[in-house]
């Protein structure tokens, strides 16, 4: 079977690509200017104190001795403590992970829904009123920056209207979807701009070839026309791009997550970034880089499955 | 009207007046919004306000900061009398006092506790009580703390978060062989000696506490405080967003809002937007020294530091900053610091003075020199280009660099940065702590600013062991005038909390020093 063994190929390929992320995180964050100790004492640090925290962490060793423990360390699931907060990383990924992905699963998902219909009915409506006003509208929330368009949704929905909550986190699965629903939209906006714009395009570009004229000719019902012809075909570009751009979800995710304040990956990143936490940033790199690679595999399969080419 | 009327009117405004002022409410629980959470709640071992300005609820102290943050008013302790020799201090625990779990607090565990925090080996704060050198117990009550030397700040050392009271047996058997392992454990599942108890901790995104039923202070009614059933801190980060969170009613009170938006709130309805007088001031350090890497260094010269200083338009940097809220500092000191000294602003703006101390300074034309900026923050970039083109008035080309935290703490801690932006707060009731970091050069080289002064240095180790008030105050004024005329620093302006509360929060009050107060605080039903 072609496909397992195309899926087999892709997973031998993702293996040294986690393992250079790694190691460029491991070297760059030690780079940096500024290490935990001082991060964490802030400006008031005196040197004895400095000098204590940071031998206790290890950091006074050569990096590549560091790196040696920290691989070590790693192939035994142990990913360390936080410096910062001084929880076990692997506790605060586990903690901290899923509301990321859930918050870009449902960005994902809204983006679709939003994207696909209407790049349908702009497509078919090409030059119309309609196409000009979903273009329109979505060329504006693309240019529109994520923090505002988080503050005017939360002031309009939340403040004023108390449709959601302004922000925050639920109690539990249902309470989470609902607090989550302002966000998601927020980080879905520009991705479904992005993707309708290309479907569109590439409807369009089906929309015309021969064997949909065939597929007529044949005397084929409309509705079968665009799901088995066009839509099928049409999608395959669009795949593509909607696996890169989970990659870009996740960096938009940082900012949705502050603004909303959900207590997600994305401000744990730059709470770690800031503090100089190096366990965090480490762990949290494996964990993303494995996330967007797990995506990127699943496009290729998808891709794969609509057009059997590709895992030739 | 006539006199009856009149009398009956005054006296039923009298008594609705003084029952609206004991009619504290009790119960329910307060939503407060915070900028970041809190990162390790041991008072020993933390090292950031995140953590210090929430502790006091958790711990309690011997002696209390009264809410100016100036006087003591008792705690765990109920009196307390320093030695004539000045070299110990004998404290009387108050009766009946009780850990959350309904343990009682025994003079042992003050004995350990304090111990504790005087390790220099334990956290960063030690040095605000390096002058313990033992702590003894007598009896079922008292504490004795035999000191090194005489210490003014002693009692007001023992106000310090890091002078909270912790339960000696139940952290020694939390798990673990260290004791930061052991305060990781405890931390997790504490026990109180303050007025809440932590009753869960949801890391980034909030933390619950629920009252202490066993704490011992009384309120209004003559019941136990707290009168709160709980309070919930959420993590709201974004400033916009807390108060959105605020006008909406998801939250009763909100802290660090923005300048900008102080005023809009003293006008909405529904909230009570508070200005509390703090400790904070905001200045730019100058590096000092004669060479920065191999580059001569104008900012070595006195006359030249002077000359930025008069060049600085405070009141304009205090408008256009802090919209106003702000007000000119007298002196490096904060004016809610004790001991401070000075009635008018430093360096009244006057840019003729500053272009002739320039000239005298023998840098007519000017120099070029840089300034850190931390990146993305509004405020400070304010500062920054409001400097730029004020200094470029006589001659001086600022170069802005923007860069993020820690690298500009490392630039810092080397003596390689040129001039940074910074703020300051208290943590004790005493110049002392200020005066260690500013003026004192064993500390840090005075802010790192490579500046020394023999003199003020002998004033801070004399004024470290003087017990006479009127000495004291005495040397803390000398040292404010040199510093003040020569120092490392363009004072900008001192700032007060601003915390927007709704109008149903009573009672919450942030103290200068800036930890927040939730025991005697109540919701309006």
């Amino acid at each position: 079977m072609p496909l397992l063994g195309f899926i087999f190929r892709r997973v031998l390929q993702t293996i040294p690509t986690i393992a250079f992320i790694l190691v460029v995180t491991f070297i760059l964050v030690r780079l940096l200017p500024g290490d935990p100790a001082s991060a964490m004492l802030g400006d008031r640090a005196i040197d004895a104190d400095v000098q204590r925290i940071n031998a206790k962490l290890g950091l006074d060793q050569p990096i590549p001795v560091q790196f040696l423990y920290f691989t070590k360390a790693v192939f035994t699931g142990d990913l360390g403590n936080s410096i910062g907060l001084k929880l076990p990383v692997i506790e605060l990924i586990a903690h901290r992970l899923p509301v990321t992905l859930m918050l870009t699963g449902m960005a994902a998902l809204i983006a679709l829904l939003v994207a696909v219909p209407l790049s349908f009915v702009a497509a078919l409506n090409r030059g119309g009123a309609p196409d000009a006003i979903i273009r329109g509208t979505f060329q504006i929330g693309l240019s529109m920056p994520v923090f505002y368009v988080g503050l005017v949704l939360l002031t309009v929905f939340a403040a004023k209207l108390r449709w959601f909550p302004v922000g925050g986190y639920g109690q539990n699965f249902l309470d989470d979807l609902y607090h989550l629903f302002l966000p998601a939209t927020t980080l879905a906006l520009s991705l479904s701009a992005v993707l309708m714009r290309n479907l569109r395009a590439a409807i369009i570009g089906v929309v015309g070839a021969d064997y949909v004229d065939f597929a007529r000719a044949k005397g084929l019902r409309a509705r079968v026309i665009m799901t088995r012809h066009v839509l099928r075909n049409a999608l395959i570009s669009t795949v593509t791009l909607f696996g890169l751009s989970i990659g870009t979800l996740l960096g938009g995710a940082v900012i949705t997550e502050t603004v909303f304040a959900i207590p997600g990956a994305g401000r744990l990143m730059i709470e770690a970034i800031y503090g100089r936490d190096y366990p965090v940033i480490q762990g949290l790199t494996i964990a993303l880089a494995l996330l967007v690679s797990f995506t990127f595999l699943l496009t290729d399969i998808v891709q794969a499955w609509l057009d059997p080419r590709v895992a030739r | 009207m006539n006199m009856l009327v009149k009398a009956a009117l005054s006296a039923a405004l009298l008594v609705g007046t003084s029952y609206s002022a004991l009619a504290v409410e009790r119960g329910g629980t307060l939503k407060y919004g915070r900028y970041a959470d809190s990162l390790f709640l041991d008072p020993v071992l933390n090292d950031a306000n995140v953590d210090i300005w929430v502790l006091s609820n958790l711990y309690d102290t011997l002696i209390q900061p009264t809410d100016d943050g100036k006087g003591l008013k008792p705690g765990l302790a109920t009196e307390w009398k320093v030695a004539d020799d000045g070299l110990s201090v004998t404290l009387t625990l108050r009766d009946g006092i009780k850990f959350s779990d309904g343990s009682p607090i025994t003079p042992a565990d003050v004995q350990w506790s304090l111990k504790r925090a005087a390790d220099p080996k334990k956290g960063i704060w030690n040095f605000l009580v390096g002058s313990i050198q033992d702590v003894t117990t007598a009896g079922d009550h008292t504490v004795i703390i035999k000191l090194k030397n005489t210490d003014p700040a002693i009692l007001a050392a023992l106000t310090v978060f890091n002078t909270a009271i912790l339960p000696m047996k139940a952290f020694e058997a939390s798990q673990g062989t260290t004791d930061e392992e052991k305060a990781k454990s405890f931390s997790a599942h504490p026990i109180s000696s303050g007025p809440f108890v932590l009753q869960s901790w949801d890391h980034g995104q909030s933390m619950k506490l629920t009252r202490n039923e066993n704490y011992w202070a009384k309120g209004e009614d003559g019941k136990p405080l707290p009168y709160l059933d709980g309070i919930d801190f959420e993590v709201i980060p974004d400033d916009a967003t807390r108060i959105l969170k605020l006008q909406s009613g998801e939250i009763d009170g909100a802290e660090f809002i923005p300048y900008a938006r102080v005023d809009e709130l003293k006008q909405a309805d529904g909230i009570d937007m508070k200005l509390y007088p703090s400790t904070r001031v905001e200045y730019i350090t100058m590096n000092v020294r004669p060479k920065i890497g191999d580059k001569d260094n104008p900012l070595s010269n006195e006359k030249v530091r002077q000359a930025m200083n008069y060049a600085t338009n405070k009141e304009a940097i205090i408008q256009v900053v802090t919209h106003g809220v702000g007000s000119q500092m007298t002196s490096f000191m904060s004016s809610a610091t004790p001991l401070h000294k000075g009635d008018k602003p430093l360096y009244a703006y006057d840019l003729d003075k500053a272009k002739q101390l320039m000239k005298d300074a023998g840098f007519e034309s000017g120099f070029q020199t840089s300034l850190l900026v931390l990146a993305g923050n509004q405020d400070e970039i304010g500062i920054a280009t409001a400097l730029q083109q004020m200094w470029g008035q006589i001659g001086i080309k600022l170069d802005l660099q923007q860069v993020d935290n820690p690298s500009r703490t490392q630039q810092y801690r080397d003596g390689t940065f040129t001039m940074r932006e910074a703020a300051w707060t208290d943590d004790i009731a005493d110049p002392n702590e200020i005066a260690s970091y500013f003026v004192y050069s064993p500390t840090i080289g005075a802010l790192h600013s490579g500046w020394k002064s023999d003199e003020a240095d002998k004033l801070f180790e004399a004024s470290q062991k003087e017990t006479d008030v009127a000495k004291r105050t005495d040397q803390y004024a000398k040292m404010q005038d040199i510093y003040n005329s020569s120092g490392p620093i363009v004072p900008l302006y001192e700032t007060p909390y601003p915390v927007a509360l709704s109008k149903k929060v009573q009672g919450f009050v942030q103290i200068p020093l800036g930890n927040n107060i939730f025991g005697a605080a109540w919701l309006e039903k």
